[in-house]
């Protein structure tokens, strides 16, 4: 993402004017982005005059329209885009989506005021969104989103035999680009040719999918990892370099060493954990986002399974030990800051930016990711402590200060109902 | 009054294709003939009159009096059940000397000879050439009293979802453990298959197990060895939930065939000095099958899927409750398709009907076999499993050591089904010592039992059915047991009791980013 202006002054009320450039800059917008901002961006929109001789005539118009932000929808893979052959191996094009509905807040010839308006954000042009209110989160996105070259690409087949799953893992994303599954009938005593043929038939599907989804040949993409249980993987790659060689793919036999093979435990999608967490794909990519992200959720739970005490997660008790400096580490997911009531958002704003204050270590983990899915689940906010605390402890002096204050507001009522009396 | 009106009708319809008939032929053209359609298959008794039947033969047994047994081969990777089974089969005279000689022959190519049993049972290129099973293979041998079918299971850990859609079509286990010095503890250590596969086992109704402590030729026939080995595992068993008199043990040496059949040979000499029991196949003769729910509506998970021979398909596994007939239509969930069973194979012999307990093979017709998948369950059109994509279980967690939280990912399995779901809420725990019950726990460890909400995970773009046919297990227990496994480890066994049937949107919370992921 560039970024075109800001202005931002002392009350925080101000602009940012961003051109998007890549999916991952649509997911920077998306958590940027919330209901009442102000979001000025170029549209087409079908405008409909009436002469005064009653003929109808409309037409198309391209105008930058200002809407109030009413609803923001995002989705990772929705256009199909363009996904054919000759551009396999390249950059991939944009598949990402991003389209904020709202009421147009700025009257231009064409359109009224208040008319409802749903833009559709576009790659390479400029979106420009002002808030009352710009807190350290969304500031921090911004400049994070306009770092450049932080591209870096991981692109995973995640197979077992008859399944894989494509994908592309980005600093912010996962995406699946697509799964194949091919039935193989299981080996029988007699007739074991069924089995082999089916094999061959998901081997093929494999490499011709490779070619299509996978930009093997992109610079910003570090490494391809086969991730399978079994022996899958060493199949799908002889079969893989095998076919290049025949076919003469000089483009990707050039980026043999790009390959990574790594054991997994399942099949399924949600083992890109364990691929991240592998010492191979984790030295590669030291200090990406992602893995370290992995490697944090993977200590709180560690920590949850050996000390209990250090590992607490939900909202209540997460702000609890941090009222008490206790938290090391907060692990916070992007989701609870589209919270589409600002003061919830303002809540988790100050929440982060205490822990920051008290030398906590904050990572804001990306729904887009399997480990920010995962914290998702665990209500979206965890903490590993940096001493022991017992919750239940911890509640119960909660619930004393606040009969303390309760008894001592009645106090209060008290003596001033006495003095009102003498 | 009727008659006065039918006469002027009758002539009009039965004349129009004759008249077509004669424009054709004027036009020297010819009619199309009538493609030819296979006649469906009829069903040729009356539901009672099956169920008679059924009743009758599994009293007196098939087969001259035979009992059918279904028998999953356990064990730690390498421990020789291949070997066994290979050996075995050989020994009861279902391996030809010609296929034997000829599997010694390549192995011994490949420098592999001491596989060559074991190459009778593994039969892809990929198997045979790492030496290790991959998948279940199937087969059968008779003994005196009993028809047992086998189903010789991959030892390998990251096979286990294989051995998992063994293991469910089972009534008893074949332990298998290697007596060799150190392969033995390595396998029954934490981490080796020995333990997983009998809790396996055992979590999915298995209560029988026969214990063949294999290769003690290789220990020169050590009595002692023999003992500790027994001792070892006896405790571990009986808490694992087999009853002691359903535990039973035998020393053999697959490679050598020596207390397979007989212990007679040479070989077998020094073991006749210290072993009077039972031989192996004395013990598996005297397997009980458990009791078969033929009353229950039809439910056949399929386990496999081939194509047949002409337009049928071939579906094989265990008929889990009720009987089924040729020409019967069944109904195969999750999907809207139904199919008629055309043929039942059952050991390689057709056979009318199949009953509970009955590894079959349904050769179907009148379906696209694209709706026939591994893990899709047939069933009665009158009784249709219901879909579940949120449910309550109630799970006993096993040894693990990271508990479970809110929001684990997990694998769940349920038949030959291996699906990706989260644990969505933690309900309540029992802790089985004190019986102590706590609401809404934080998170679960090892030990526990529990109620929790298990929620599937969507595929994504594809058209993969994001819930799975299950029942309770009240209604049908065969139908109502799960594994849950985490990473390559199997952390909780549970029964479903509840079932939240939902559209799926509304279960995911109505979160906008779960269908881009996963």
């Amino acid at each position: 993402m560039k970024l075109v202006g800001k202005h931002v002054d002392k009350t925080r009320a101000g602009y940012a004017k961003l051109r998007p450039e890549d999916d991952e800059d649509m997911w920077h917008l998306y958590n940027i982005i919330q209901n009442g901002d102000l979001l000025r961006a170029p549209a087409i929109r079908r405008v409909q005059n009436v002469s005064s001789t009653g003929t109808v005539d409309s037409q198309r118009v391209r105008t930058n329209l200002t809407i109030r932000v009413s609803r923001v929808e995002f989705s990772a893979a929705a256009s199909s885009g363009n996904t054919n052959e000759a551009s396999a191996g390249q950059q991939p094009t944009s598949f990402a989506a991003l389209h904020i509905s709202g009421r147009v807040a700025a009257e231009n010839p064409h359109v009224k005021m208040n008319a409802f308006h749903t833009l559709d954000i576009e790659v390479g042009r400029d979106v420009r969104i002002e808030k009352d209110e710009w807190d350290s989160i969304a500031l921090a996105t911004v400049e994070e989103s306009c770092v450049p070259g932080r591209g870096a690409e991981v692109g995973a087949i995640v197979c077992g035999e008859g399944t894989a799953a494509f994908c592309l893992l980005s600093q912010h994303m996962t995406v699946v680009r697509q799964r194949i599954d091919v039935s193989i009938p299981r080996k029988m005593s007699s007739t074991s040719s069924a089995h082999e043929k089916g094999l061959s038939r998901f081997y093929e599907a494999v490499y011709t999918t490779f070619l299509r989804v996978i930009p093997y040949a992109s610079t910003t993409l570090r490494a391809i990892v086969i991730a399978s249980p079994g022996w899958v993987r060493d199949s799908v790659m002889d079969y893989i370099f095998k076919e290049a060689t025949r076919t003469g793919n000089k483009a990707l036999l050039a980026v043999r060493n790009k390959f990574i093979k790594i054991h997994v435990n399942s099949p399924h999608v949600h083992s890109l954990t364990e691929v991240l967490k592998s010492p191979e794909v984790a030295s590669q990519l030291k200090e990406t986002k992602f893995a370290r992200e992995g490697i944090m959720l993977d200590k709180f739970f560690k920590m949850l399974g050996s000390d209990e005490m250090r590992a607490w997660y939900g909202p209540d008790h997460v702000r609890l030990a941090a009222d008490r400096g206790a938290v090391g580490t907060l692990l916070i997911s992007d989701e609870l800051f589209r919270a589409s009531d600002p003061r919830e958002r303002k809540k988790y704003v100050a929440l982060v930016e205490g822990v920051q204050r008290k030398g906590g270590e904050v990572l804001q983990f990306s729904s887009m990711h399997e480990s920010g899915q995962q914290l998702n689940q665990l209500t979206g906010i965890a903490a590993i402590l940096t001493f022991p605390l017992d919750i239940e402890v911890v509640e119960m002096e909660e619930r004393e200060s606040k009969e303390q204050v309760i008894s001592e507001a009645e106090e209060q009522i008290d003596s001033s109902t006495e003095s009102m009396g003498t | 009054m009727s008659g006065a009106s039918t006469p002027v009708r009758r002539p009009l319809g039965a004349e129009k294709p004759d008249q077509q008939l004669l424009d054709f032929v004027g036009l020297n053209l010819q009619v199309e003939e009538s493609q030819i359609v296979e006649e469906p298959p009829r069903v040729s008794l009356a539901r009672e009159k099956l169920l008679e039947e059924v009743t009758r033969a599994l009293q007196i047994g098939v087969d001259n009096g035979k009992k059918g047994v279904n028998l999953v081969v356990i064990g730690h990777v390498d421990a020789g059940k291949s070997t066994l089974m290979g050996r075995m089969l050989y020994e009861l005279g279902k391996v030809e000397e010609k296929e034997r000689l000829a599997n010694e022959r390549a192995s011994g190519k490949m420098g592999k000879s001491s596989f060559s049993w074991a190459w009778q049972m593994d039969g892809t290129a990929e198997e045979r050439q790492r030496g290790v099973t991959m998948d279940i293979a199937l087969n059968s041998f008779s003994t005196p009293h009993r028809l047992v079918t086998i189903l010789d299971a991959p030892g390998h850990r990251d096979f286990i979802p294989n051995m998992i859609s063994g293991a469910s079509q089972a009534d008893c286990a074949l332990l298998v453990v290697d007596a060799s010095t150190g392969e033995f503890e390595a396998g029954f250590d934490r981490g080796g298959q020995t333990r997983e596969h009998l809790v396996l086992v055992r979590s999915l109704g298995v209560s029988q197990v026969v214990v063949a402590v294999n290769k003690l030729d290789v220990v020169g026939w050590d009595r002692s060895r023999y003992k500790e080995i027994v001792d070892a595992l006896k405790p571990f068993l009986l808490q694992t939930g087999f009853q002691n008199s359903k535990i039973k043990f035998a020393p053999v040496a697959a490679m050598v065939g020596v207390n397979l059949i007989d212990r007679d040979g040479p070989d077998g000499a020094e073991l006749r000095k210290w072993y009077q029991g039972p031989t192996l196949i004395a013990l598996l003769d005297r397997l009980e099958p458990p009791a078969r729910d033929i009353t229950s509506p039809f439910r056949f998970p399929i386990s496999n899927v081939f194509k047949g021979s002409g337009s049928a398909t071939g579906v094989t596994g265990r008929v889990c409750s009720g009987a089924v007939q040729t020409g019967e239509k069944l109904r195969i969930v999750p999907g809207d398709e139904y199919g008629i069973i055309k043929m039942i194979s059952y050991d390689g012999d057709n056979i009318p009907w199949a009953a509970a307990g009955q590894t079959v093979t349904l050769y179907m017709t009148a379906v696209d076999p694209i709706h026939l998948n591994v893990g899709s369950i047939l069933c009665s059109p009158t009784s249709v499993v219901p879909l579940a994509t949120v449910f309550t279980a109630t799970i006993i967690v096993f040894d693990i050591t990271m508990p479970i939280t809110a929001g684990t990912s997990v694998e769940l399995f349920h038949h030959s089904q291996d699906t990706p779901a989260y644990v969505s809420k933690l309900l309540s725990t029992v802790d089985r010592s004190t019986g102590k019950v706590k609401k809404s726990p934080r998170v679960l460890t090892k030990g526990l039992s529990a109620d929790v909400q298990i929620t599937l995970r969507s595929a994504g773009g594809t058209g993969k059915a994001y819930s799975v046919p299950l029942e309770t297990f009240k209604t049908n227990k065969e139908m109502g047991r799960v594994l849950i496994r985490r990473g390559g480890e199997t952390i909780a066994a549970g029964r479903w009791h509840f079932l939240v049937l939902l559209p799926w949107p509304l279960s995911h919370g109505g979160k906008r980013d779960d269908a881009c992921l996963t």
